[in-house]
């Protein structure tokens, strides 16, 4: 299964305003690789990754997902194979209970009820919320939220994981519940993250930005170096 | 009410979300095609929120004031009655009332009822309960999906406007009035932020395949014989209220 690759060429972005996120973003992450996005606030972090499903699409310079270009027209089958945590569980969070908010993907996917229950319960136990599950996402807490979040896309079975801060506002064993999922996630997976020990511990690779554009791609090891020697 | 109750409901009605939106629906047909100066058989009624409100674990007295805000409103479309329809309705120990005044009360008592009515309704099950419910009873999804998403941003709008308040709060702001200028940042502000808001929230919804329908799993609850019966009881009543010989509530009419 070769197919579950990303590949940026040459991606410049700018946000409606004029500000230049991205200036030429090139990098590719093949199936089955973990790789770590990292970088100071403001980077571009989320930038890259709203453009792996196509909802940012780049102003110039390309993006290919599993052979398919990512353009306004193919952006709804890339985003069956893509699934993004997003940095805000808020913004994604927005059904009222949990239970139907992690049915939300499944069922827009056109499953069968049977098979959306099925996949409901598995995601929810497997980011240890069970007992959320009838409850309004607004109640819940930030650790919650985030667990739930991380539930809404394991539901949806992606070949690729594309995750904001996943183990942002995370208490210990929360953490480790996400590191475990990610680590058992055997498909392509990029985790922006400010937790250099997460990115040390699942990512074998890790892609540097500052600034809009890739300074560094190479070992954990030796990106977390660099990175932490320039600050 | 809580942004909570706003949202899911409180879930306490005994009837399904799909019964108490038809026995609302048939309320307000009902009481509202009363005639104009039946003011006593309109006063029956009143008799439904009262009612109703502890039965969804409402407390009247609260849904009573909430429904006092659209007052302004039916006050200056109903203030000229009196003033145009001045032939007599009936007297009041000597008094006598024109018809415009009854038509006034009557235009007053109408909307209030209504608005007590639907408040009960969306306490209980819930915007998307609601939503979920006129798309059941046949309403397209492109209408019910339109809802929900108006609704979701209004929701947005109130969560960034708490933050806001509470950041300003937070900075030693004491409270008093604001200051014009300050208002107007403020209103600016909230405005930018909820678009900004709008927007990631939307693009979370365009992530996990949103095409334009908000798809549904379940009811809140499935309809029962319970139901069934409920419906035809409730209804009964307000064929009774509305048609049958009813005693005056007030010696009026
Ligand atoms: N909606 C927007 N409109 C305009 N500019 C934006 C918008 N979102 C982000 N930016 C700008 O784009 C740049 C990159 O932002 P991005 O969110 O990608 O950073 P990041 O690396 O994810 O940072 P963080 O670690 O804080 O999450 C920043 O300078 C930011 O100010
Ligand atoms: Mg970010």
């Amino acid at each position: 299964m070769s197919h579950h690759f990303i590949e940026f060429d040459n991606v410049y972005f700018s946000y409606p305003g004029g500000h230049e996120a991205l200036r030429g973003v090139s990098f590719r992450i093949t199936h089955g690789e973990k790789v770590a996005l990292l970088g100071l606030n403001g980077s571009g972090k989320s930038t890259i990754l709203l453009h792996t499903n196509g909802l940012l699409l780049p102003t110039r310079g390309t993006v290919n997902v599993g052979g398919i270009p990512v353009t306004r027209r193919t952006a709804p089958e890339v985003r069956r194979s893509v699934g993004m945590v997003f940095q805000n569980p808020d913004d994604q969070l927005f059904m009222p209970t949990v239970e139907e908010d992690v049915a939300f993907g499944p069922l827009n996917m056109g499953l069968e009820i049977e098979e959306v229950r099925r996949r409901v319960a598995d995601a929810l136990q497997r980011v240890g919320a069970e007992d959320l599950k009838q409850r309004a996402p607004f109640q819940l807490s930030g650790g919650q939220k985030k667990a739930v979040a991380l539930a809404t896309v394991l539901s949806m079975e992606p070949d690729i994981m594309v995750m904001d801060e996943p183990t942002a506002e995370l208490d210990l064993r929360a953490r480790r519940r996400v590191a475990d999922i990610i680590s058992r996630f055997n498909h392509s997976c990029l985790i922006a993250t400010h937790d250099m020990d997460l990115a040390r511990e699942l990512c074998p690779r890790a892609i540097l930005v500052a600034d809009g554009y890739v300074t560094a791609d190479g070992p954990t090891p030796e990106i977390i170096k660099l990175f932490t020697s320039v600050i | 009410m809580s942004l909570r109750a706003m949202h899911s409901g409180t879930g306490h009605s005994p009837i399904s979300a799909l019964a108490l939106l038809i026995v609302t629906l048939l309320y307000l047909g009902l009481m509202l095609s009363v005639a104009p100066e039946a003011l006593a058989r309109l006063l029956w009624f009143a008799l439904y929120p009262i009612v109703m409100a502890p039965v969804a674990g409402e407390d009247y007295g609260h849904i009573f004031c909430r429904s006092l805000v659209v007052l302004p409103f039916v006050l200056l479309i109903g203030i000229f009655n009196p003033i145009y329809q001045t032939e007599p309705a009936f007297t009041v120990s000597g008094v006598i009332v024109s018809r415009g005044w009854v038509t006034f009360v009557s235009i007053v008592v109408r909307t209030l009822l209504s608005v007590q009515a639907l408040l009960i309704l969306v306490d209980s099950v819930g915007f998307v309960g609601l939503c979920q419910s006129l798309h059941r009873i046949g309403v397209p999804s492109v209408l019910t999906t339109q809802l929900m998403m108006v609704y979701r941003y209004m929701t947005v709008l109130l969560q960034e406007s708490l933050d806001m308040t509470r950041a300003r709060q937070a900075r030693g702001y004491r409270g008093g009035s604001m200051s014009l200028s300050m208002w107007g940042s403020y209103c600016g502000q909230l405005f930018l932020r909820t678009v900004a808001r709008s927007e990631r929230v939307h693009r979370a919804m365009l992530a996990r395949g949103f095409d334009g329908v908000i798809p549904v799993l379940k009811e809140n609850k499935t309809w029962s014989g319970r139901d069934t019966a409920a419906v035809i009881v409730i209804a009964s009543i307000f064929i009774l209220f509305r048609w049958g010989p009813l005693p005056a509530l007030f010696a009026l009419g």
